[in-house]
């Protein structure tokens, strides 16, 4: 009896198969199965762009029509990569314009675009409509202007928190007057002004237009006219929240703000001035989503908003919000799953702290549906690490960072381990996890024993010894990106626990204790992982045992990759172990 | 193998923990130089995006004036031994200075510029300790450097 599904049927039925991690485990079925799912794979999602080659992703899927592509490791968004790392997205976009033409969208986080990778997606992917960049770097506003200018059923252009050289604003003005299917536009990293003739006229003729992110340089006034253009929004960045208005002004913009029906989402508002607050009342009853991360404004202010926030989900704010203002937010949004709290500067040097680790054990008490926090805090407590890790087992994420290294409990003087502890133990679907305070070998103990489900793992200024890592690498069975800086761990750890990282997506570890020796050494036992070594000073005339800056361990179908710099060694350039596989370009 | 030879053998050494410490933990104080606060430099610690980070650093300057906006300095006349204070960020520039010192020490003083017997003259002690003319660099930078004042008897200078 012949059991194969006709490929027609069996092409039916994967449509139906959305997530790419179903779809990993439909191709591994037969090779039949291989063969159609890889025939109509439409999303493809490559997280380490140097996993595998350009050309390997697009002979494999040539339907693809969205590309996801993720390049330099995740500590580069705090200065530890050096400039000129990597991450460069020109390969991946030559062989897409090669083969697969018909690609539509292309996502991309940390990597190096150029305007020449810009002017080539432009020109060569006729039905081009999503282009979002996140944390990425190299490109100027010209090659804006040549996505623009070409890609005529452009929805998405979305530049999240980049780095772009401005030259100006005239890339808005390339929009051909034909545009009129743009759904999401966020050019709010960028400085320059943009005309404001142009961007009205924009949204004039944009009626799909659900999300705009505008940058600091467009006024209070300039928002006005825009709102009253565009009052089906859903997503709103607003720009610059501080000029003065006369009260007719204020007026109209109270006005274009209450016929905002749709809003779910509010970000930007810098330098929102505390007079100006009561603008924003009329949307927060329906905001889901509130970022102010930029509003620099006091507790008291912060508090009028957030009281009639009570459908939000999501919020991101400044330290400035204190004890008292989370214990607001605990009262007023029940619905709250995620809170960043970030650093105002004011607790850093000063001694007026007033945001505790009382803060977050408010929100933890009263949101039932809080799964994930990043907490950025002068000290903790390990009582109220238990006392979050009782109220929350239902945690996917935290990220509590202590910003003084080495900090104790400011109570007790002990380690933070027993905090830790109770967080890993209750929080049985933990994923994600940063560590900060003094921590023992005791802390690293626990996680490896109760983070079963942890994926990520953040650590800097830990440790007493190599156990440590060691705990981890044996024990946490789903862990699959670890990143590590300032820590004790060395060598000892990272040799034993080789074989886990081939179940890793990545390692990353800086200012460690890790030998060049040891480097060498894995590279021989670990053919299938590219084991580099980013160090400033040259490392020829190293001896083995001289510790190394930093090292950034990935498995890879790929190789070694052809365009390292000076500056990163991996043992196919070491001439005394072996031949140099690297072509000379 | 050569390269395995000239590894230390207590990191290829699996089974024993405690000697393997020991060796990392000497080779903790010889090549790690410090696990100190001070290996974070300001430019990545705290983790935070660069965007943010920018922010903080015009923030943090914008909160040193806040907290600043008392800046209340001593100010000698010489020959008078009792000292008085004087809070600098309420004047708008130093014509409104002038004007309050005179009127606090009743009697007539001016900057460096137009020296001559009948008025006292004002001078000011900088960050550096020198004593410097009042009046020849900007007003802010003058608030950011200001330490104490003095005014000088008419041929003092």
């Amino acid at each position: 009896m012949d059991l194969r599904l006709p490929s027609k049927v069996l092409e039916h039925i994967l449509s139906f198969v959305d997530s790419n991690e179903d779809r990993n485990s439909v191709s591994l079925v037969c090779k039949s199965w291989f063969e159609t799912e890889r025939r109509t794979r439409k999303r493809v999602i490559v997280r380490n762009c140097y996993a595998v080659t350009p050309a390997a992703v697009a002979r494999r899927f040539p339907e693809m029509k969205s590309l996801t592509l993720k390049g330099k490791p995740h500590f580069a968004d705090y200065n530890l990569v050096p400039d000129g790392w990597g991450g460069y997205v020109w390969p991946w976009i030559e062989a897409m314009a090669a083969k697969c033409p018909s690609l539509e969208e292309l996502r991309l986080k940390r990597m190096v675009v150029t305007d020449e990778c810009l002017e080539k997606i432009a020109a060569s992917f006729k039905d081009f409509k999503v282009l979002v960049l996140t944390s990425c770097e190299g490109f100027s506003t010209d090659g804006l202007a040549a996505i623009a200018v070409a890609c005529r059923n452009l929805r998405e252009l979305e530049l999240r928190e980049c780095i772009v050289e401005d030259i100006g604003g005239d890339w808005l003005s390339y929009f051909p007057e034909t545009l009129t299917s743009l759904v999401s536009l966020d050019f709010s990293c960028l400085d320059s002004e943009v005309k404001l003739s142009d961007l009205e006229r924009l949204l004039s003729r944009s009626p799909n237009l659900k999300s705009l992110k505008l940058n600091r340089a467009v006024s209070l006034d300039a928002l006005g006219s825009l709102l009253r253009l565009a009052p089906q929004l859903v997503e709103l960045g607003t720009g610059s929240f501080s000029d003065k208005l006369d009260q007719e002004a204020v007026a109209k913009l109270s006005q274009a703000f209450s016929e905002l029906k749709e809003l779910k989402s509010l970000s930007g508002l810098w330098d929102v001035l505390p007079e100006y607050i009561p603008l924003l009342y009329s949307v927060c009853p329906g905001l889901t989503s509130l970022n102010l991360s930029y509003a620099t404004v006091q507790m008291s202010d912060l508090v009028e908003l957030i009281t009639r926030c009570s459908n939000l989900q999501k919020l991101w704010v400044m330290d400035l919000i204190e004890d008292k203002g989370l214990e607001v937010v605990a009262s007023s949004c029940k619905e709250l799953r995620e809170l960043r709290v970030f650093p105002s500067g004011a607790g850093l040097d000063e001694t007026n702290v007033a945001m505790t680790e009382q803060g977050l054990v408010y929100v933890s008490e009263a949101c039932p549906n809080l799964e994930s926090v990043l907490y950025f805090c002068v000290q903790f407590t390990n009582t109220a690490m238990v006392t979050i890790a009782r109220n929350r087992p239902n945690l996917k994420c935290f990220r509590l960072c202590v910003m003084e290294p080495f900090a104790p409990d400011h109570k007790t003087q002990k380690p933070l381990d027993e905090g830790f502890k109770a967080i890993v133990e209750r929080c049985k679907d933990l994923q994600r996890l940063s560590v900060s305070g003094l921590l023992t070998d005791k802390a690293f103990e626990y996680i490896g024993t109760h983070g079963k489900k942890l994926r990520m793992l953040s650590i800097a200024f830990a440790g007493d010894s190599d156990l440590m890592l060691h705990h981890l690498l044996s024990g946490c069975e789903s862990l699959n990106k670890l990143e590590i800086r300032d820590c004790p761990f060395g060598d000892t750890a990272l040799l034993e626990n080789a074989a886990k990282l081939k179940t890793m997506r990545s390692l990353w570890m800086s200012s460690c204790c890790v030998s060049f020796g040891a480097c060498k050494l894995l590279s021989q036992k670990m053919p299938k992982l590219n084991v580099e070594v980013i160090d400033e000073h040259p490392l020829e005339t190293r001896p083995d045992s001289s510790p190394v800056e930093r090292i950034y361990i990935y498995r890879t179908l790929a190789g070694p990759r052809l365009d390292m710099p000076e500056f990163v060694w991996t043992i196919h350039k070491n001439p005394e172990i072996g031949v140099s596989h690297l072509a000379i370009k | 193998m050569e390269i395995c030879n000239s590894y230390s053998s207590s990191s290829v050494d699996s089974t024993k923990h405690s000697a393997s410490e020991s060796s990392v933990n000497l080779s903790l104080s010889l090549t790690f130089p410090s696990t100190s606060p001070q290996r974070a430099t300001k430019q990545d610690w705290p983790p935070i995006k660069p965007r943010l980070r920018d922010t903080l650093k015009v923030r943090r300057r914008l909160l040193q004036r806040d907290y600043d906006t008392c800046l209340f300095v001593k100010v000698y006349m010489e020959g008078v031994p009792i000292g008085r204070k004087l809070d600098l960020s309420t004047f708008s520039g130093y014509e409104s200075l002038l004007e309050s010192l005179s009127q606090m020490f009743n009697t007539s003083i001016i900057c460096g510029n137009h020296r001559d017997r009948k008025h006292h003259v004002l001078t000011y002690q900088d960050t550096d300790g020198d004593w410097m003319m009042v009046g020849d660099i900007p007003w802010e930078m003058f608030l950011e450097t200001v330490r104490r004042l003095k005014i000088t008897k008419p041929e003092g200078c």
